[in-house]
């Protein structure tokens, strides 16, 4: 659970991230593969509607097989213009074969090309591990809350910026029963962002004294340290990781140091222009658990599968197809092995040019959607819905977003 | 028989007073983080090229 908070910090925080165009923070310009486009805009960071949940045994072992993937759900990270298909002009032939035309090094879409020959040194970059379903995720994991929403970011600089966000509607404690009770609440939250090419800072402070922190530092340029903490007034319910990325030609490792002496290290290596291979394993100190798990991702121009397996019994799988440039459909499988719970939905999402609609279905019977509407410069209208058929719950929200 | 005695209960001396200091410094900097991250983001963004005004930072808008 430790990963799930500290996901929903990031998840937010990506979008920030796109806003002030930070290139260099995830998918480095060496893909070949298209991945999908990033949205226009987004909404501010740090939504507060998500109480967060504080690490308990249970939940983080049912969490890292799925929850480390969540990380930065909606980072919509690729700015990077999308590389043609054929990467490179077939060479001109001289001597006989000039009489002859050069063959045809199309790629089909959709269609892993098998003419070309694969130079198994060059191989591109893979994506961050925590960042394999990063497509899945942004289509389908929506930030969806119930109530007011209210975000406003004011930049004093090009670097430099204030943010205030104010939240009033209710928020779901699961109670002893094992209902959802829903306490009515409001908080107001300040923000200050500092985002520099080689340094970031972001800080998020509530009413309630919790202060949620995120750093990252580029200490060279394959290094990157990333911190994350949750601090709070109460005592032992503070949270706290350290993560240090490795990026080398073709493979990303990461090792990572958390509070109840977590510790954990995932690794990511390119096989083949289309598929990456990853592991992770993690220990947790305080109650002497242990993990391992495996991840594969194969991505296309046009779709994107991703597996993941981990030994605390889960099993995430997804898939996504992209449409056409502005639509995409998207489609997740999740099995819990300890708890029997199987999970599955399908989504869709619309990239369009005022707006961004993202819908989705669930097996639980919950039906979800989430518009953002730009109405002018800097100024976003969101609406979210979602109807828990089974649990007869129904959550709608809207906010506005003002701020570059 | 005693040497050992004594010998390992240094160690769990040693071990005791490292890990009670680690807490000590863990609590310490909680503290500080909790209290001066936000500081330093203001200090930091207000240092960077071109100077935001103070005014800037105080007004609403």
């Amino acid at each position: 659970m430790v990963q799930m908070y500290n996901i929903i910090i990031l998840l937010n925080l990506e979008d920030l991230i796109n806003k002030y165009k930070i290139c260099n923070y995830h998918v480095s310009k060496q893909t070949k593969t298209k991945t999908l486009q990033p949205p226009a805009f987004s909404h501010s960071p740090f939504s507060s509607p998500f109480t967060p949940h504080f690490p308990s045994s249970e939940c983080l072992s049912t969490a890292m097989g799925s929850s480390p993937s969540r990380d930065a759900a909606s980072n919509p990270a690729s700015v990077d213009p999308p590389l043609a298909s054929a990467s490179a002009e077939p060479p001109h032939h001289v001597g006989l074969a000039v009489a002859l035309p050069p063959p045809v090094d199309e790629k089909k879409d959709g269609v892993v090309d098998v003419n070309k020959r694969v130079d198994y040194l060059n191989l591109p970059c893979p994506v961050p591990f925590e960042e394999i379903q990063r497509e899945a995720l942004m289509s389908l994991k929506p930030d969806l809350f119930e109530g007011m929403r209210f975000d406003f970011t004011k930049g004093l600089n090009q670097n430099f910026a204030l943010c205030h966000s104010v939240f009033m509607g209710s928020t779901e404690h699961p109670s002893q029963s094992g209902d959802i009770v829903k306490v009515p609440s409001s908080n107001y939250e300040f923000g200050a962002n500092f985002l520099d090419p080689k340094l970031m800072l972001v800080g998020r402070l509530g009413t309630d004294g919790r202060l949620n922190g995120r750093v990252k530092c580029d200490l060279t340029e394959n290094l990157i340290l990333k911190i994350n903490a949750s601090l709070t007034n109460e005592p032992h319910y503070s949270q706290g990781m350290f993560n240090f990325d490795y990026k080398g030609k073709d493979f990303r490792s990461q090792f990572q140091i958390g509070n109840n002496a977590f510790y954990g290290a995932n690794y990511i290596q390119s096989v083949s222009p289309h598929l990456s291979l990853g592991t992770e394993i993690f220990w947790l100190g305080h109650q002497r658990k242990s993990g391992i798990g495996f991840a594969a991702r194969f991505n296309t121009d046009k779709w994107v599968g991703t597996a993941q397996v981990a030994n605390t019994g889960i099993v995430a799988l997804s898939y996504v197809q992209k449409v056409s440039e502005k639509v995409s459909l998207a489609s997740d499988f999740m099995y819990n092995h300890m708890s029997g719970d199987v999970t599955s939905s399908f989504g869709y999402d619309y990239i369009l040019r005022q707006c961004r609609l993202r819908g989705k279905i669930d097996s639980n019977g919950t039906v979800a959607a989430f518009l953002e509407e730009r109405l002018n410069m800097g100024v976003n209208f969101i609406l979210s819905a979602e109807i828990d058929h089974r649990k007869k719950d129904y959550k709608f929200g809207f906010g506005m977003t003002v701020g570059e | 028989m005693a040497d050992v005695g004594k010998g390992s209960s240094l160690t769990v001396f040693s071990g005791d007073f490292v890990k009670q200091w680690t807490t000590w410094g863990m609590k310490k900097a909680k503290v500080i983080a909790h209290w001066g991250f936000i500081p330093l983001i203001i200090v930091v963004g207000m240092n960077t090229e071109p100077k935001p005004h103070l005014s800037q930072l105080l007004a609403p808008v």
